[in-house]
């Protein structure tokens, strides 16, 4: 669950269980270079779409694309959140990637090893992938961006944790290294979708200050034509690439920082895409201009959001105050009125579409009366007559913090808030700008805070987040969670490298945090993006509409929409 | 001859002193400000490490990285020491580098400068260009239809949220009649240079328009009541009396001493140039100084905020020192009595 798109556990591991001890397979034709491939998978339950297969793509034109944010570098170490993401995915290709269903395929390596133990990993770079300039890509290449990756100098949040265990990596020849780890972990095979630098490049050069961080160059199906900051980044084809060219000639991304104005800029052709929240959607349906030139692409990815509760505070430490917390909370209510339906009740640490997840287990109801038992059984009650329960002299009366960049956490927590009031809970919602509201969360100075779960790399592994050896300020276990049954089940996961085995103890594991729940786990709700009618080829995943191969590099589009005689259901 | 020359000797010496003066007040004066802003930014809520994520995505950095990015930016070190540490880069004209992107916070900011010149410059000309008459004809006739009608409107205009009106216009005159641009500075297919000029004021348009409307009132109102104030007094009567048309009375004796507290609001006005307006530059997709200070101060890119709060230091120090030597020059007493 890094942040970053680094698939899911058991395509993980059903990948490293497969290749132990023998070649894998080449996932992808070595002729072709490392190109796109879909695997044969079974599809997530809801909201998937795959129009690869509709219509013949047409090649050229200008897909216009949103930024919500400038990307601060396109050094793929050192990227941090989603504009790099974005736009790295044309530029750079790692060795592994992973695909709309969450298995691996491969990207500059056209096949791997991996040792009988687990421990190491071998690489064999395609002989076709080079740089855009027509240099090779080497094992050099590769040892120096894992190298960098792993050094405590290089601020390296995305991958770093990933090489953790790393005990060295070495060439054994120009187009193949091996990596070893100290320790047998699935997750180990997901370092490697880490996008790959040009070592010649950065050679003699301060690594974090280096021209190239800004004009990087690409191994992908595109290079970078133009960098204006703060307004606009252009790709154009890379000629060197040896794959499956993009269908767009150019790709435009544009800095647009408000939803509303990028929302416009698509009824008036200027984009071709973006993200929009509810109230935008609700927009739509009534907007003729709207419905004249786009369309509405929703799907669930493997987000959630959630009310964390410090179980080291006096209200939260007894589990039977966290379920009654859970069961007080409306979430039906939620979907229907703030989701209109498009949200999905969820029981752990995992959305739906996550193979971790158990199907089977329902959610908790929302059940006032019973969550009013728990809390007496617990020892509060309102004794002083006051309309707010109360134990030991000590009202049960909290601050809950939400994120000031959150409308849908302030509205949803409003009304949990007057949830808890009929039950006698006093919650305070207080309002707190992002870095002060986060600073508060992971240094546990907090009683309760509404949180979004961004899972956009897929990884289930809740080691990191729910242990009871990830206490801040070292770990992130902010809810300061602590259950030996689940210690031992997530440590028992993190070994077993089978991947039936590990779905298994997953879901024994999902039957504890649902019964013993950490914290108030609330919806996995649908992404929504708006498109121009003329882009095609759309293919969503539960890690969203990029953050997988071949992602938005499967998209086409006509140049003009009137060719389009109907919009696709 | 000679004496003349001793005067005017004698006064530049005593304006020299003066500058001079005011120039070694200004220095402790900046670095007050200086370390206010460094202490108001370092013992505010939140980090650059906590503002490394984002609430759209939700996503925050994990411990272990977190304490690297701490060592990094030199947060474990101890607050004197941070300050000595950047007071001793300004001192050489060095600002640091940003903690976003790891480039010169300079270039950063001389990046970022041209388009809140172009577009705060042109508001301010056009705020001029439109409250000054608007000002002088109101205050030819106090209370007349004009003026009661010019004041509601514009009242009504400095009420109007900018956010509000700024969408508006983008949805009437960019979406609905695609008039004017939507957002940016250019279109990606314009030309360069002067051909593309009129593309780049079409993008103007309405940013400046949204700067513009909303500071109307005040400048109206200063010009009006200086108008009044003026029509009162003996040499506009005098100036009647001798034959000169209203309107040119007005202009020329009413209007020209109303000028005086706008100059000075001008004083006032000028460092603002620099500081770009964040609603205005979001909104519009602005590259300008005031997107940059938004999303430096949410990051908490300290060296840019510093930066930045440093370059509006110097500019409102030395757009007052400007006023103060103007009225110097002008009315000895000023000097004098300095």
């Amino acid at each position: 669950m890094k942040p970053l798109s680094l698939a899911i556990v058991l395509g993980a591991t059903v990948a490293t269980a497969a290749c132990r001890g023998r070649e894998e397979p080449a996932l992808n034709a070595g002729t072709r270079g490392p190109g796109p491939t879909l695997t044969a998978a079974p599809e997530p339950v809801l909201g998937f779409l795959d129009e690869s297969r509709e219509g013949v793509p047409i090649r050229g034109g200008v897909l216009r694309r949103r930024l919500v944010g400038e990307p601060s570098t396109l050094n793929a170490v050192l990227q941090t959140g989603l504009p790099e993401q974005q736009i790295l995915q044309y530029l750079s290709r790692p060795l592994v990637d992973v695909d709309a269903r969450l298995g691996l395929v491969p990207g500059l390596a056209e096949r791997r090893e991996v040792s009988d133990d687990g421990l190491e990993y071998r690489f064999f770079l395609a002989p076709n992938a080079v740089w855009e300039d027509g240099t090779p890509v080497t094992s050099a290449d590769a040892i120096f961006t894992i190298g960098k990756a792993a050094d405590p100098k290089t601020p390296s949040p995305v991958f770093k944790p990933l090489f953790a265990d790393l005990e060295r990596v070495e060439a054994i020849d120009a187009k193949s290294f091996r990596a070893r780890f100290r320790r047998r972990d699935a997750m180990h095979a997901y370092a490697f979708t880490l996008p790959l630098l040009p070592e010649k490049r950065f050679a003699g050069k301060s690594f974090l200050k280096a021209r190239e961080n800004r004009a990087p160059l690409a191994n992908g199906p595109y290079r970078l034509a133009s960098w204006k900051t703060q307004e606009s980044i252009e790709l154009e084809r890379n000629p060197r690439w040896p794959g499956t060219p993009g269908n767009f000639d150019r790709i435009h991304f544009r800095v647009v920082p408000e939803n509303a104005v990028a929302y416009r800029a698509l009824v008036e052709g200027r984009l071709d895409e973006t993200w929009i929240d509810q109230s935008l959607k609700d927009r739509s349906a009534t907007d003729a201009r709207f419905a004249a030139c786009c369309r509405i692409v929703e799907f669930y990815n493997l987000d959630y959001n959630y009310i964390a509760l410090n179980n080291r505070s006096p209200f939260f430490s007894d589990s039977l105050v966290r379920r009654a917390m859970t069961m007080l909370r409306d979430r039906p209510a939620i979907v229907r009125g703030l989701y209109r339906g498009s949200a999905r009740m969820i029981s752990g640490p995992w959305a739906p579409d996550s193979p971790a997840y158990d199907a089977s287990l329902t959610p908790l109801p929302f059940d006032p009366p019973e969550a009013a038992r728990l809390l007496e059984q617990a020892g509060w009650r309102d004794t002083d007559g006051d309309g707010t329960r109360d134990r030991g002299g000590r009202e049960l009366e909290f601050d809950l913090l939400v994120s000031a960049g959150s409308t849908a956490g302030r509205q949803i927590n409003e009304i949990f808030a007057a949830e808890l009031a009929r039950a006698g809970v006093k919650a305070r919602i207080r309002t707190l700008e992002w870095a002060t509201f986060v600073e508060r969360v992971d240094s546990g100075d907090y009683e309760a805070a509404s949180l979004a779960w961004a899972a956009s790399d897929a990884n289930p592994d809740p080691f990191p987040y729910w242990h009871s050896s990830q206490f801040p300020p070292a770990g992130g276990n902010v809810a300061f969670y602590r259950n030996a049954a689940a210690d031992e089940l997530m440590e028992e996961a993190r070994g077993e490298l089978d991947p039936e085995k590990r779905r298994a103890i997953y879901h024994r594991l999902h039957r504890v945090f649902r019964n013993d729940p950490p914290v108030v786990f609330v919806v996995n709700a649908s992404q929504k993006y708006a498109f121009r009618t003329r882009v095609r080829g759309i293919v969503t995943s539960p890690l969203g509409l990029y953050g997988f191969w071949p992602g938005p590099l499967s998209w086409w589009g006509t140049p003009d929409e009137s060719v389009i005689p109907e919009k696709p259901s | 001859m000679g004496d003349a020359r001793r005067v005017g000797d004698s006064g530049e010496a005593e304006l020299t002193r003066y500058v001079v003066r005011r120039i070694l007040l200004a220095i402790p004066t900046l670095f007050g400000i200086v370390v206010l802003v460094f202490l108001l930014l370092h013992l505010a809520p939140g980090s650059p490490v906590s503002a490394s994520g984002s609430p759209e995505s939700g996503r925050r950095v994990s411990g272990a990285a977190r304490e690297e990015m701490r060592r990094l930016y030199d947060l474990h070190l101890p607050l004197p020491e941070r300050f000595g540490k950047w007071i001793g880069r300004v001192v050489r004209f060095d600002l640091g580098e940003s903690f976003v992107d790891r480039r010169p916070v300079s270039e950063r900011i001389r990046e970022a400068l041209p388009a809140t010149l172009a577009l705060n410059g042109l508001a301010l000309l056009l705020t001029l260009a439109i409250a000054i008459p608007l000002g002088v004809v109101a205050g030819g006739r106090p209370e007349g239809p004009f003026d009661r009608i010019s004041a509601v409107a514009l009242f009504a205009l400095y009420s109007m949220p900018v956010f509000w009106a700024a969408l508006l216009l983008q949805s009437l005159l960019s979406v609905e009649l695609g008039w004017l641009p939507l957002y940016g500075v250019s279109s990606d297919d314009a030309p360069g240079g002067i051909a593309g000029i009129g593309d780049r004021l079409a993008h103007l348009a309405l940013p400046v328009t949204c700067l513009t409307y909303g500071s109307l009132a005040f400048l109206a109102r200063i010009v009006r009541a200086g108008v009044v104030d003026a029509r009162s007094q003996v040499y506009f009567t005098a100036a009647l009396a001798r034959g000169v048309s209203r309107r040119a009375a007005l202009w020329r004796h009413a209007f020209r001493n109303a000028l005086l507290p706008v100059i000075t609001l001008l004083g006032l006005l000028l460092p603002g140039l620099l500081s770009g307006s964040v609603i205005v530059e979001r909104i519009f997709a602005w590259p300008g100084l005031g997107r940059l200070y938004f999303d430096s101060i949410l990051s908490r890119d300290y060296p840019v905020v510093l930066g930045l709060s440093l370059v509006g230091a110097v500019a409102t120090l030395a757009a007052t020192l400007a006023a103060d030597v103007a009225y110097a020059f002008a009315d000895p007493r000023v000097r004098e009595s300095a």
